[in-house]
């Protein structure tokens, strides 16, 4: 259990990584593609056709941080009830938070483009929450196994 | 402070109970039977009485016993296609062709088009965007149609009763099918030769060009031409430039060389319209604009938006280059002059609202940000219950964050209002409205054609994501319904 909370909050961390590389990845295709002769509109946006490959980035963005993320931080937060690491719950219930305002964040930046500052430094905290909460379990505890984990933990 | 350690995985237990059963609880409550009827969709929205259906949309019909004045078939196929720019697409034709061929009829004149499904393998129908048909030509799969499978066909009959520029479109699978090519243009002509009586000079008959916009495979085309399409015209003449929208994101639309009138908007004749400079017009998603021009000396251009341009090229001339769009949209609220439009807004008898919002949520399993209206989600969507002859009144509304192309079927409204400020040009007919983020309209329309309409945004892909909501008159219902096995009705 205790390695598992480990790989998910690492699996949250890698997945933000993904995040920023993606987003970026799109930003920089669409800026070639504009320097190519592309004309960006809503009827471009709404479009469901890719006009250059790296929508890519755009679509793995909007899945992953959607869908991917949620499911893994949920899981996390489970886990966490089971692995019995110290303030292990109040991280994975953090994250859990941090990675719901970023999913709004994303949504309502649609409409208010300045909510874009809090959803890119939001996605540094996710990052640093993370590791910090991977880091806790202790990195010689994992591959012993839970029990014994749990017999070198016992009244922390 | 711990738990004992006996206890603790009972509390982990609990707890995982606590955050898991509510997501399963509504995961397991936004599953959407395999097959449904619209009449039992949603919530009933009533604001009178109610009378249980006795009459079928199957009875709401041209008397069959007329013989039609324009007569066409329409096969549709799935195959590669060349559109007329050269390019090869793999989509959807009628008679061989996308965009289809235009239908083309004057006012008054019956309509009869005979859809042949040839290959298209999911079923496919044909919807008459814009043109009050009566509700069983409507052509929405599951509500008032089976979709028509391969090597069938199906016959719509309508009266082309007003004259303007409308379309038609698959109304099954449309997010696909629209967008892969099953579409076309319908010109309705005037039925007297044109002038309107207010006009002191109408002056020699203008020259007529259609412009279909739609998007294949990411390039935009008119009329299956991409870039800059040169259009022969002659100078001082005036061309009439029927610009329809097919694709799901509003587009601006503006002249260079000489300003341009709005003649008509989503097939209504616009009273006494002015020239325009300096200003884009908005053509939101299925809707349309024609406009007017007088060609100058030196040609014209007529900028549809994206990359895309129609050159009104004089002989042996060439027309100005292209200039970045206006940032200002003419505003159609107070443009032209008002007149009489026979529909009294203090006499209404429903009002309605039509709220549209976005929340965190699943819909039919998949979890996602999720339209919503008036608060609820798919397929809690409202039915909204009216009786023939009722003048009803609908607040469009929409705080989602994006622009919400709203279109009623079988309807044309009038728009009184956009954010309480009350509309003080010609009145604004649509059937299709760009409801931008944070507006609210007042629509008021003539409840004359009973049946179940569909009043859902036309960013397709939106309808997909339970955009939908639906008309429904006191006395009528469907038989038809929605998914199911064998070809399965997918309306959106």
């Amino acid at each position: 259990m205790r390695s598992f909370y480990r790989g998910a909050a690492y699996a949250i961390a890698a997945l933000v990584f993904v995040q920023a590389a993606a987003i970026a990845f799109g930003v920089f295709g669409l800026g070639r593609w504009v320097e190519d002769g592309g004309v960006l509109d809503k009827a471009a946006m709404e479009s469901d056709d890719t006009p250059f490959p790296e929508v890519a980035g755009f679509i793995v963005h909007g899945i992953n941080g959607q869908m991917v993320i949620p499911l893994v931080a949920i899981v996390l937060l489970v886990v966490s009830f089971f692995a019995r690491i110290p303030g292990g719950v109040r991280w994975a219930a953090t994250i859990v938070l941090l990675i719901a305002a970023q999913v709004l964040l994303g949504m309502f930046g649609h409409g208010a483009p300045f909510l874009g500052l809090l959803h890119g430094a939001n996605a540094l905290l996710i990052f640093s929450a993370a590791v910090f909460a991977a880091r806790r379990v202790g990195g010689h505890h994992t591959s012993t196994g839970e029990p014994a984990a749990v017999a070198t933990d016992p009244g922390r | 402070m711990a738990p004992r350690p006996r206890a603790r995985p009972l509390f982990a237990c609990l707890a995982t109970v606590i955050v898991l059963a509510p997501l399963a609880w509504f995961w397991y409550a936004s599953l959407v039977p395999d097959s449904y009827s619209v009449m039992d969709m949603g919530h009933a929205d009533r604001t009178g009485g109610h009378h249980h259906g006795t009459r079928s949309v199957d009875t709401l019909t041209v008397d069959p016993g007329l013989a039609a004045d324009v007569r066409v078939t329409l096969t549709a196929r799935a195959e590669r296609f060349a559109l007329a720019s050269g390019r090869w697409v793999r989509g959807y034709t009628l008679n061989g062709t996308s965009p289809g061929p235009v239908i083309r009829a004057t006012q008054g004149q019956l309509v009869e088009v005979a859809l042949v499904n040839e290959s298209v393998e999911e079923g496919t129908t044909l919807h008459w965007h814009g043109v009050d048909v009566p509700n069983a030509a409507d052509g929405v799969a599951g509500v008032t149609q089976d979709a028509v499978a391969p090597g069938r066909s199906h016959t719509y009959r309508f009266f082309a009763d007003r004259a303007g520029t409308y379309w038609y479109h698959a109304h099954q699978f449309s997010h696909e099918q629209v967008r892969r090519g099953l579409f076309g243009a319908v010109v309705i002509a005037p039925r007297a030769p044109a002038g309107p009586v207010t006009a002191p000079d109408p002056g020699p008959a203008a020259a007529d060009h259609l412009a279909l916009v739609h998007r294949y495979d990411g390039v935009r085309t008119v009329d299956g031409r991409s870039g800059d399409v040169p259009v022969p015209a002659d100078p001082g003449g005036t061309v009439r430039v029927r610009v329809v929208n097919t694709d799901n994101g509003p587009m601006n639309v503006w002249t260079v060389g000489g300003p341009y009138r709005v003649v008509a908007v989503d097939g209504t004749e616009v009273h006494e319209p002015s020239p325009v400079t300096g200003e884009a017009v908005l053509v939101t998603a299925g809707g349309r604009v024609d406009l007017e021009l007088v060609v100058p000396a030196g040609g014209a251009r007529v900028e549809l938006g994206g990359d895309t341009a129609l050159l009104l090229t004089p002989p042996g001339g060439t027309a100005p280059a292209g200039t970045a769009a206006p940032r200002r949209l003419l505003d159609l609220l107070s443009y032209g002059t008002p007149a009489p439009t026979g529909l009294d807004p203090a006499r209404v008898t429903r009002e309605f609202a039509y709220d549209i919002g976005r929340r965190p949520g699943f819909l039919d399993g998949r979890p996602g940000l999720w339209w919503t209206i008036n608060g609820r989600m798919f397929p809690d969507m409202p039915m909204f219950h009216v009786t023939e002859g009722d003048v009803v009144r609908f607040r469009i509304s929409n705080h989602s964050g994006e622009v919400h192309p709203m279109h009623l079927h079988g309807h044309h409204a009038l728009v009184v209002s956009r954010d309480g400020d009350p509309a003080t040009g010609s009145p604004w007919w649509i059937d299709s409205l760009n409801v931008a983020d944070g507006e609210s309209y007042d629509i008021v329309f003539l409840a004359d054609n009973p049946g179940v309409w569909a009043d859902h945004c036309h960013n397709l892909p939106h309808a997909t994501q339970g955009l939908v909501g639906h008309l429904l008159y006191d006395g009528v219902s469907t038989p038809y319904r929605i998914g199911g096995g064998g070809t399965a009705n997918r309306p959106e």
